[in-house]
């Protein structure tokens, strides 16, 4: 079994009367890139300040790498790397002394100051602008100075809340890229809305709801519990009607969205050979097919619901 | 230890990059050089009148020179600290730095010391530069070299307590506004806390006496090193500093 990088055990967390997190439990092993899900609320930012070291739990007991944060909070923050919301930039510092000054403060020993930071600044594509000041840079190169300080001093976990908010396009793309690179050496805590970010970078999902986590599993298990099956979105040049669709073997339901139609399937059936074979033979000229897992909020919602009905019963 | 020193040099390099600190010692030495600039005009004319009676020998040139640029340096600083102390903490939050100090390896004394000290080096710099304006008596007089350091001594352990009451006011809000108004209030009042004293006569009045800053800084300003006031001192920064560790202890467990 894999060493367990992030232990949440129990973690209560109440803000005055206001029960933030409701005993939490939570791990993360090494090397794995976990998705935090919830919705704004939930307790996600909460959590990863625990993590963090900015704040204590109430109750329970956290372990970052073997090292209880409770008890050694100096030494367990020594192996955490932590990117908040808002990039916690220095605006009057270039992007290399910035680096420089965090690593010196997270321990990277003289010598290898200047190695670590290149690294960082490679590994984030900062490299251009080393010698620029913070406040100078754009929201896309803070938010990179913001990941390249969580990882600049090589910490054995990762805690990233949002990390791609505000990046373009390419430079998301780029920035998933580097999360799924991270999980090979370390462990990473990753919360987003966003759920093909999800989909490309995380082995497992975490979803928060009012302080509990209502799920913990990988994602393609989470999404077949949502749907119980698989769903596709199709969209015709000339279909002419749905109950086409319909009649095919192996579809459960037929839903229009946006100008296509969502078909989800019965469990273990593939109804994407016959769809293809029905639409050249009856020439519907099939101009999109894409496999649709719901968006987040689908799941989320299912899941919420879910477990309301559990406490009713 | 070496962490401690990092975040010092980053805190003065921080406020040299931005132009409050040097406005602040443009203006303390400009108000200062003007000040004792009157005074030595009034210790002239003081002379004057004094050899005129025909009295021989001369005035005391650094108590009625050094000495008073020296206290209104001191109510300077009371009015600047506030400005530079308050950005200490409260400004990491609102800027939202903060994060990146509290995830680091760094225990809250570690990260307090580290500011206070930062501030410390920035008080010598502005004593550094304030000590110019009296050497320039020197080729023409005879200050009395003594009483001169011992009113540095005394102004910089002065400066020194007004900052750690401003990282104490610091580490308690994340609006430094606040925190300036705050630190300047608590300074002001233990500035003229024996005010009252002088009416009251008594056992007050000496209690009074001894939390007044004004009272401990005036026995350096006469060329008096006494370890009473240095404990004053010690004690007043000491609990400025332990305050602003709990602070941000406490900050944890409250959020």
């Amino acid at each position: 079994m894999t060493e367990t990088m992030i232990h949440l055990s129990g973690v209560t967390r109440m803000f005055g009367t206001v029960k933030a997190l409701d005993n939490i439990e939570l791990q993360v092993h090494r090397g794995e890139v976990m998705g935090f899900l919830g919705p704004n609320g939930a307790g996600k930012t909460t959590t990863m300040r625990i993590l963090a070291g900015l704040l204590a739990p109430t109750e329970g007991s956290v372990a970052v790498a073997g090292v209880d944060v409770l008890e050694d909070p100096v030494e367990a923050r020594a192996r955490i790397g932590f990117l908040p919301e808002n990039p916690p930039i220095y605006g009057e510092m270039t992007v290399e002394e910035y680096l420089t000054y965090l690593a010196s403060l997270r321990r990277v020993p003289k010598g290898q100051l200047a190695g670590a930071v290149d690294r960082a600044m490679e590994r984030c594509g900062l490299t251009a602008v080393a010698n620029r000041l913070l406040r100078n840079l754009s929201k896309g190169y803070r938010q990179r100075a913001g990941i390249a300080q969580a990882i600049v001093h090589a910490p054995d976990v990762v805690i990233l809340d949002e990390p791609t908010v505000g990046l373009d396009p390419i430079q998301i793309r780029e920035i998933r890229e580097l999360i799924r690179e991270l999980g090979g050496e370390h462990s990473v805590l990753l919360s987003t809305h966003i759920l093909p970010e999800v989909r490309m970078t995380c082995g497992r999902v975490a979803v928060i709801h009012q302080g509990r986590i209502v799920a913990d599993d990988a994602l393609e298990n989470l999404e077949s519990r949502v749907h119980g099956s698989s769903a596709h979105f199709v969209r015709f040049g000339s279909l002419p009607d749905a109950d086409a669709l319909r009649r095919m073997a192996g579809v459960a339901g037929v839903t229009p969205r946006e100008d296509g139609w969502l078909i989800t399937s019965v469990a273990a059936a593939d109804p994407v050979p016959e769809l293809l074979r029905l639409s050249v033979a009856q020439g519907w000229n099939l101009r999109e097919l894409t496999p649709a897992g719901g968006n987040l909020e689908d799941i989320f919602l299912q899941l919420t619901t879910r477990e309301e009905k559990e406490n009713v019963q | 230890m070496s962490a401690i020193l990092t975040l010092a040099v980053r805190e003065v390099r921080g406020m040299f990059h931005s132009p409050l600190a040097w406005t602040l010692l443009a203006v303390l030495f400009s108000i200062c050089a003007y000040m004792f600039n009157a005074s030595l005009l009034n210790y002239q004319i003081q002379m004057m009148e004094y050899q005129a009676y025909g009295m021989r020998g001369a005035l005391p040139l650094t108590e009625r020179t050094i000495a008073p640029m020296l206290g209104n340096a001191a109510v300077l600083l009371l009015l600047i600290m506030p400005l530079l102390s308050m950005r200490l903490i409260a400004e990491e939050k609102r800027q939202g730095t903060w994060p990146a100090l509290a995830s680091s390896p760094l225990s809250p004394m570690v990260i307090v010391m580290g500011k206070y000290l930062g501030l410390l080096f920035f008080i010598a710099i502005a004593i550094g530069v304030l000590a110019i304006i009296p050497l320039t008596l020197y080729p023409y007089g005879n200050p009395d070299t003594g009483q001169f350091l011992a009113g540095l001594v005394g102004l910089f352990l002065t400066a020194a307590s007004f900052g750690a009451v401003g990282l104490a006011a610091s580490s308690a809000t994340e609006n430094p506004n606040v925190a300036a108004v705050a630190s300047f209030g608590v300074l002001l009042l233990l500035w003229i806390v024996s005010w009252m004293g002088n009416a009251s006569g008594g056992a007050l009045d000496k209690t009074l006496a001894y939390f007044s800053l004004m009272t401990h800084y005036q026995n350096f300003l006469t060329g008096l090193i006494s370890s009473a006031d240095l404990v004053y001192f010690v004690l007043l920064s000491a609990a400025g500093v332990l305050f602003a560790r709990h602070r941000l202890l406490a900050e944890r467990i409250q959020g």
